[in-house]
């Protein structure tokens, strides 16, 4: 009930800055008011080198006239404060509109609800003591795996946010989330060889997702995939036939195609794929959808940072390029409709076009059939980064680990191997998808913003690709 | 007419925040600490964007907060709340309490430092300037850069995406021990992609210019370097490939040295043996041209000040010298747990966390030779002037890929490159640096020229 109560204040507060932009002169303002708590444990060498608790409470605000954009941010919630910033980013805005030369409007349908999450255990009913004594058993758990482990390091996070979301159009929407997240990163040694493995759990949910098989020994994993890397080699670069497990699909699925699909793109002509909206982009087995609805995921949620309710994207559909990711103003701009895609990381920031779930759609090879149909090449694992510059057209992605295919058969492990390739390139070059699916939890930065967002698929092959050794 | 103020008056006092560091401090021991520490900061920023060559979004952001370490026994805690009044900062005290009380002891923690000493002068860091710019300056500042970056594309349509940011600040840090210190910093950013299509093709290139004093701004040189770059940039190629010499332009030695080695020196990062460099101290660890000094001293160095993120004073750290491994950069605990100098590296970039080890400003000792000097003694080779990876902090493995560069034979640039990356462990790339130019870019805390490698496996297709 509380925060019932605190999204009654919230839009009181709301309307007084919007109502306070729009007597200024302004067309369109909105605002986002959020209450972030977070606590973050971390622990090495079973001693605890970080424990931090933080409060984030603030508002910020955009006001829209004719083209120009303002945005600014308070962390004084007064009524007084509310209507101070709401006449003053409206004077921003109008003092930008001189310097402005495109002219538009921004328009879009607007939405009411208040969507409060019940995790089945929320973190405010485990006492941080309790806490501290899972993150020290994970911590354990991976030193006492093996006497090759010389340094432990394990970081458990969880974020209550609650948001409260409106705008001139009329929208007012309350939303809730709850994200924990566990990491253990456990060193290994063997005479000067030293290795670093890396684990990592996160969903949608309260505490309940720590108590999960996987959370629980996690330590283990990773310390056993840290131990696994010492017999690991530097692969030898070259052009490659590579397999890319779930996890590595989802990264490249996501830098290669995903953030080409955000349609700011469209507005800063900044896209490779700007002519080729609904057309045929890869083959006719390719489809790739973002879903913000699936349940319990880390990218999930039921309306964006502009209130927009949340729907499922299907970005490419057949080989064909279907749908983009829309804010209020892309959509306004390029005549199409709004699909609830605008996210911020936080108040202090303004929402942008983002993906949420994002993976390729399952195919018909066994993941079995298609390592021993392939004659000679590498098979990728696990995600350590990717990026993309959609405006040239390239990507990267780089493998944790992986395996030389010789024969159909897996050989030799390998470890840090990096693709490069071109987004209109890419598609066009995979020649089998697999029937199994997989989705891993991650983060993705664009223009100094993270948000938190899942990637997946199921293992698909790429035919010749440079493969960079070291 | 619309009256901007990004003064810093208007944000916040030096006195005010420091007073609020030196309550807080009290508070906490009040609460239970044996020791405390409280950094506060009250920032301004204001930053203006061009999307497809018109201004569209100006932005004002205001950000105060305050973060404070408890320390109870040799257990330690943590909080931060994102605004300076006093009831929230309260709050955020008893919370670091309770949850140092809650936490495993260190038995390596000794103490949080203390200093009594004399603190470094160091200049440059507070052009007033800055916080005085007005939107419309900074408007016209882009519009040039803009305008700079239209003029430089020829026949080929293009699209400029440029933002100009300014911020200045107040920050404070006082703990139970008598450390009590307050500085004012500003600093200004212009940046700008130049997109430009040819028929099918596309391609893009950037340039910025960051620093600590408004009228080193040159908006002209960044648009028009922008867009020139970007023009050379149509038309990559694959190349064969194979063992070659690879030269990094400053902007990718930048983020490979910058990344990839100063991150290795973090001493804490050494003594948990999870640097690719641990147990390397006083060793041959590169080539005999590579000497780099990590100077917070530097006059209006983007990484200086005259103390560090613990209010401990800070200090030019020899690192490599003629590539022997000579200090590694630390912080009050790790200087304490190695019982060694402190060097005054404690990071802190916000209130928002606990402080870290890193680099002030990071510089690579120049050589000899502009970049087209480098370039003219290659036979057959390439030039990286950029790339987005990093190594292996463990292994020191990089495979990186080149997403700005060019195939170079017999000592000219022949064409751009597509699909080509580079492998090689960071502790034979140290050694590999066979030739280091003059080409100083000083735009970032990392300051280096360009870099010859010798012989790094290449591969492109």
């Amino acid at each position: 009930m509380r925060s019932y109560q605190w999204a009654i204040n919230m839009e009181h507060l709301a309307r007084l800055a919007i109502e306070s932009a729009l007597n200024t002169g302004v067309s369109f303002a909105d605002i986002r008011i959020v209450n972030t708590t977070t606590t973050v444990i971390e622990i090495t060498n079973g001693v605890s080198k970080g424990s931090i608790a933080s409060r984030s409470k603030g508002a910020g605000i955009r006001a829209f006239i004719d083209g120009a954009w303002a945005f600014a941010q308070t962390t004084d919630l007064s009524p007084d404060a509310m209507r101070e910033i709401g006449i003053s980013v409206a004077r921003l805005a109008l003092a930008t509109r001189s310097k402005t030369s495109e002219r538009f409007e921004i328009e879009g349908p607007s939405f009411s609800g208040k969507s409060e999450f019940r995790p089945k255990t929320h973190f405010h009913d485990i006492s941080f003591e309790d806490k501290v004594k899972y993150v020290k058993a994970i911590d354990d758990q991976a030193r006492d795996y093996d006497p090759r482990i010389v340094n432990t390091h394990t970081l458990y996070g969880e974020r209550w946010v609650e948001l409260f979301i409106a705008n001139s159009l009329g929208t007012s929407v309350y939303v809730e989330n709850s994200l924990p997240r566990i990491i253990s990163t456990p060193t290994s040694k063997d005479g000067t060889n030293r290795q670093s493995g890396f684990k990592s759990v996160s969903m949608r949910g309260g505490f309940e997702v720590f108590q999960r098989e996987d959370s629980l020994n996690i330590g283990i994993s990773a310390a056993e995939h840290a131990i696994r890397l010492l017999d690991s080699k530097a692969v030898e670069g070259g052009v490659f036939d590579v397999i890319l497990d779930p996890a590595l699909n989802g990264v490249m699925t996501h830098e290669a195609f995903g953030h080409a699909c955000e349609a700011d793109n469209w507005l800063a002509h900044s896209t490779v794929l700007e002519d080729k909206v609904g057309k045929i982009v890869g083959p006719e087995y390719l489809s790739i959808t973002d879903d913000p609805t699936l349940p319990h995921l880390r990218g999930s949620f039921e309306y964006d940072w502009e209130g927009t309710k949340a729907s499922k994207h299907s970005l490419v559909q057949e080989g064909r390029l279907e749908e983009l990711l829309h804010s209020l103003e892309t959509s306004s701009r390029l005549g199409m409709h709004p699909n609830g895609s605008a996210r911020a990381q936080s108040y202090m920031d303004i929402p942008i076009p983002r993906m949420s779930n994002t993976f390729m759609e399952p195919g018909d090879w066994s993941s079995v059939e298609l390592i021993e149909d392939t004659a000679s090449g590498l098979l990728l694992c696990g995600v350590n980064y990717g990026y993309t510059n959609p405006s040239k057209g390239q990507f990267v992605f780089q493998a944790d680990h992986g395996y030389l295919i010789t024969n159909g058969e897996l050989g030799q492990l390998v470890r840090d191997v990096s693709v490069a390739n071109q987004i209109l390139d890419i598609l066009s070059k995979i020649d089998a998808v697999a029937k199994d699916i997989e989705l891993e939890a991650g983060t993705c930065g664009k223009f100094g913003q993270t948000v938190p967002d899942t990637t997946g698929g199921p293992h698909v092959r790429i035919r010749s690709v440079p493969v960079g050794g070291v | 007419m619309y009256e901007y103020d990004l003064s810093l008056l208007e944000v916040c006092r030096l006195n005010i925040v420091l007073d609020i560091a030196e309550k807080a401090v009290s508070k906490a021991l009040e609460s239970g600490a044996h020791q405390a520490e409280v950094f506060v900061s009250s920032t301004k920023s204001f930053s203006i964007d061009v999307e497809n060559n018109s201004i569209k979004t100006a932005e004002d952001i205001r950000d105060a907060g305050v973060g404070i370490r408890s320390v109870v026994g040799k257990k330690i805690g943590f909080a931060f709340v994102t605004t300076i009044q006093e009831s929230d900062y309260l709050e955020a005290i008893t919370k670091s309490v309770k949850i140092a009380k809650a936490s495993i002891p260190d038995p390596d923690f000794v103490s949080l430092p203390s200093y009594e000493g004399r603190y470094p002068d160091v200049q440059g860091l507070f052009d007033p300037e800055i916080p005085r710019l007005q939107p419309e300056d900074a408007a016209e500042l882009i519009i040039r850069t803009v305008d700079a970056s239209l003029q430089e594309v020829g026949q080929y349509e293009v699209s400029v995406e440029a933002r100009l940011a300014a911020s200045a600040g107040t920050f404070a840090i006082a703990n139970s021990l008598g450390i009590s210190r307050t500085i004012s910093l500003a600093s200004v950013m212009i940046s700008s992609s130049s997109l430009i299509r040819n028929d099918d093709a596309r391609t893009s290139s950037f340039e910025y210019q960051s620093t600590r004093n408004l009228r080193d701004l040159d908006p002209e040189w960044v648009g028009s370097t922008a867009s020139k770059k970007a023009v050379r940039n149509l038309g990559g190629k694959t190349i064969e490939g194979g063992t070659l010499p690879v030269i990094l332009a400053p902007l990718a030695a930048r983020i490979i040295l910058g990344g990839g080695f100063a991150g290795a020196v973090d001493a804490e990062e050494v003594q948990y043996g999870r640097s690719y460099i641990s147990d390397c101290l006083g060793h041959q660890i590169a080539s005999e041209s590579l000497s780099i000094i990590d100077d917070a001293l530097l006059k209006g160095g983007l990484g200086s000040g005259p103390y560090d993120g613990e209010g401990f004073p800070t200090q030019r750290t020899l690192v490599l010298d003629r590539g022997v491994l000579k200090s590694l950069l630390h912080n009050s605990y790790t200087a304490f747990k190695d019982d060694v100098p402190n060097t005054g590296s404690a990071s802190r970039p916000s209130y928002a966390g606990i402080p870290s080890i890193s680099s002030s400003n990071f510089i690579i000792q120049p050589g000899s030779g502009s970049l087209d000097d480098l370039i003219s003694e290659v036979d057959k080779g390439v030039l990286c002037i950029n790339t987005g990876d990093s190594p292996n902090m463990t292994t020191g493995d990089l495979s990186a890929t080149i997403t700005e560069g060019f195939y170079i034979e017999r000592g000219e640039l022949v064409h751009p490159l597509k699909n080509t990356l580079f492998g090689i462990n960071m502790r034979e790339l140290l050694m590999k640096v066979s030739r280091v130019g003059n080409d100083v870019r000083k735009d970032s805390s990392i300051i280096t020229p360009s870099l010859v490698l010798d012989e790094v496996k290449v591969t492109s297709g």
